[in-house]
């Protein structure tokens, strides 16, 4: 088991081309990090330099106390598991597990013993003799973990696992990978663009966009207090309700914003690093928003534009006169009383709001 | 209405079989004619067509004189030989060739492919000179080696590897390379096992070269006993001192029937190959 330590970590393809600007991360021995951004953000390129399969243009990369910017992929203690499973397809299960180790010179009944021992632990005992061709997609995912747990790495990568497996068997194998490290507890470095695996999987999140980390921090926090308009819009399904306004008024832990047609919203935040006037974003989650009446205080009259009914929750889509966003409302699903064209008022609660400045960092909530 | 889209049917396919029907026998004519002569005890009917495509007075002797009349065994065993070496060193070098070709990267990778291409463009005669004048100094004349060795690194054999490489996921070198393996390692256990067709299909069409080849073997060797057989049959029975177009029949069936069974059995690996290989 080791910590992995990244300073300064650039990634330059040419001259022009960066697509990694500068990272500074610890991951802690043990933790469960999870890389996580949209398409193109650079977290496996990054994730392939830590494994050693892309150079590192700059910067340190320590895995433990070692410095790995310039040791082969095989001599960092690392294994990894790929989006694409890179089973060796003329070799059996058993064959595709046992392949590193026979290639350190290990001895062929300690081979034995660790190939089976995994084997065990991921219930695929019974497909050893089977060549993956013969195996499903779940099976196949398994054997891939199962050749990176025979190498008793000090740290394990994982490169979208889950990617190309169905809805279900994403479900089933996300609650496997969860064991497993509770399990090993061996350091895991988990790359996914979906924030759903990011936030059941992770001790802490790494958020990337265009090759910066825009956030660090455990799920929790990440989701209540995201630092910047990117993270708050990632984070969450459905996303963010994001609305543009200017700030009228700055008291002690809250702020007031106004939006089109004189709508009035306060935030609970520490805006003293702003002055009044200023553009700034309001942001609240679809299940914060709250239905209401229309003499309550502060109710916004809407209408509904759109209702999704998935069951245990309902979705409802909302037009605000002013507003050219579609507002997205998350409501119990016995909230089926309201349907398509109801006139609604609604409530944004000032301690569930956040203020985004002009260049989309967040407001310290109060 | 029905009527006249069932008679285009018909008529679309029997235009289809007519012309594959024609063009397999254009290809297989020569050889059933071959047979039908080898075949034909009295070869009175040799030259006359249709005549000739049907044996007259069948009989196996002309098969018989030429074991007599020419060391037919011999000449088979240097093809055997020279079609495996050849095959062994068509490979090798195509696999050695390919590999850093179609994954690695180095300064001047570019030009050395399309240098290796571009020989392809030549016609085989205009090296028939030089690689003489170089086996003589190596001293290879008169040699099976010699007689093979400038085929071993031929533009279509590692055009053909280069492309099954590249066909192989990236992912799988590199989940070979965190497992430690060096890069010989890589080629040898696994991309060469994962293109196993491709290679097949490589080693089925130098058999069928090597097998084949008559100039550069006639020019290199002269010794009699190491004569491959295309050579030592024609050198044998045919020219000045020919004594039957029969015998000279019989021994083209001879020498061309272990190859036509080789490849019936091997044919799924040389078209299964040609579709990984080639995009």
């Amino acid at each position: 088991m080791a910590s992995v330590t990244l300073s300064k970590i650039k990634k330059n393809y040419t001259k022009d081309v960066c697509v990694i600007k500068g990272v500074d991360l610890e991951i802690q021995d043990g933790e469960f990090v999870v890389f996580v951004g949209p398409s193109g953000c650079g977290k496996s390129t990054l994730l392939r330099m830590i494994a050693g399969l892309e150079d590192i243009t700059e910067g340190e990369l320590r895995i433990g106390d070692v410095v790995a910017n310039d040791l082969h992929a095989s001599k960092r203690g690392i294994a990894m598991v790929f989006q694409s499973y890179a089973l060796y397809p003329h070799m059996s299960v058993y064959e595709n597990m046992a392949f590193a180790l026979k290639l350190a010179g290990t001895d062929k009944a300690e081979i034995d013993q660790r190939v089976k021992s995994a084997a065990e632990v991921l219930q695929m005992t019974h497909l050893l003799d089977r060549k993956p061709k013969a195996l499903s997609g779940g099976q196949r995912q398994r054997v891939a973990i199962g050749r990176a747990i025979v190498r008793q790495p000090k740290v394990f990568l994982f490169d979208e696992p889950l990617s190309n497996l169905d809805a279900s068997l994403r479900l089933q194998m996300r609650v496997e990978l969860s064991k497993l490290h509770q399990e090993l507890k061996t350091t895991m470095i988990y790359v996914t663009h979906d924030q759903v695996e990011a936030m059941t999987l992770a001790d802490r999140i790494v958020v990337f966009n265009a090759g910066i980390i825009q956030q660090v921090g455990s799920p929790l926090e990440m989701y209540e207090n995201p630092s910047n308009l990117f993270v708050a819009g990632f984070l969450g399904s459905p996303k963010m309700n994001l609305l543009e306004a200017d700030l009228v008024a700055i008291e002690t832990g809250s702020a007031h914003v106004r939006l089109p047609e004189g709508i009035q919203i306060r935030a609970a935040v520490n805006a003293s690093t702003c002055k009044v006037g200023d553009k700034v974003t309001i942001g609240i989650r679809p299940e914060h928003m709250q239905l209401s009446t229309v003499d309550a205080v502060n109710a916004v009259p809407a209408r509904v534009d759109l209702v999704e009914h998935l069951g245990d929750i309902v979705l409802a889509y909302i037009q605000v006169k002013g507003i050219n966003e579609i507002l997205c409302m998350k409501l119990p699903a016995e909230s089926d009383v309201i349907k398509f064209g109801d006139s609604i008022h609604v409530v944004f609660p000032e301690k569930n709001c956040l203020l985004f400045d002009a260049m989309g960092i967040a407001l310290k909530r109060v | 209405m029905a009527m006249g889209k069932q008679l285009q049917t018909v008529l679309t396919l029997s235009g289809q079989y007519a012309g594959l029907i024609t063009f397999g026998i254009f290809t297989t004519f020569p050889f059933i004619w071959a047979l039908s002569v080898a075949l034909s005890g009295d070869p009175s009917n040799t030259w006359l067509f249709p005549r000739s495509f049907i044996p007259t007075d069948v009989s196996l002797m002309w098969f018989k004189r030429v074991f007599d009349e020419m060391p037919f065994m011999t000449y088979m065993k240097n093809s055997t030989l020279m079609t495996i070496e050849s095959i062994l060193g068509v490979l090798i070098v195509s696999i050695l060739a390919g590999y850093p070709l179609a994954r690695l990267k180095f300064p001047g990778r570019n030009f050395i492919f399309v240098s290796i291409l571009a020989t392809m463009m030549l016609p085989s005669e205009v090296a028939i000179i030089p690689n003489f004048i170089t086996l003589k100094h190596m001293g290879l004349l008169d040699t099976h080696l010699g007689a093979i060795i400038p085929n071993f690194a031929a533009a279509f054999g590692i055009f053909l590897m280069k492309q099954a490489f590249e066909a192989v996921p990236q992912d799988l070198v590199d989940a070979a390379r965190v497992d430690g393996a060096t890069e010989m390692q890589i080629l040898w256990r696994v991309m060469v096992p994962v293109t196993g067709p491709s290679i097949a299909a490589l080693g089925i069409f130098s058999l069928v070269n090597a097998w084949n080849d008559y100039i550069w073997p006639s020019i290199v060797i002269s010794s009699r006993d190491k004569l491959p057989l295309a050579v030592g049959v024609f050198n044998d029975l045919t020219g000045p001192f020919a004594t039957s177009y029969s015998m000279v029949m019989a021994a083209i069936i001879m020498t061309v029937i272990p190859v036509l069974i080789f490849f019936a059995f091997t044919q799924r690996f040389f078209i299964g190959g040609m579709d990984g290989a080639v995009k």
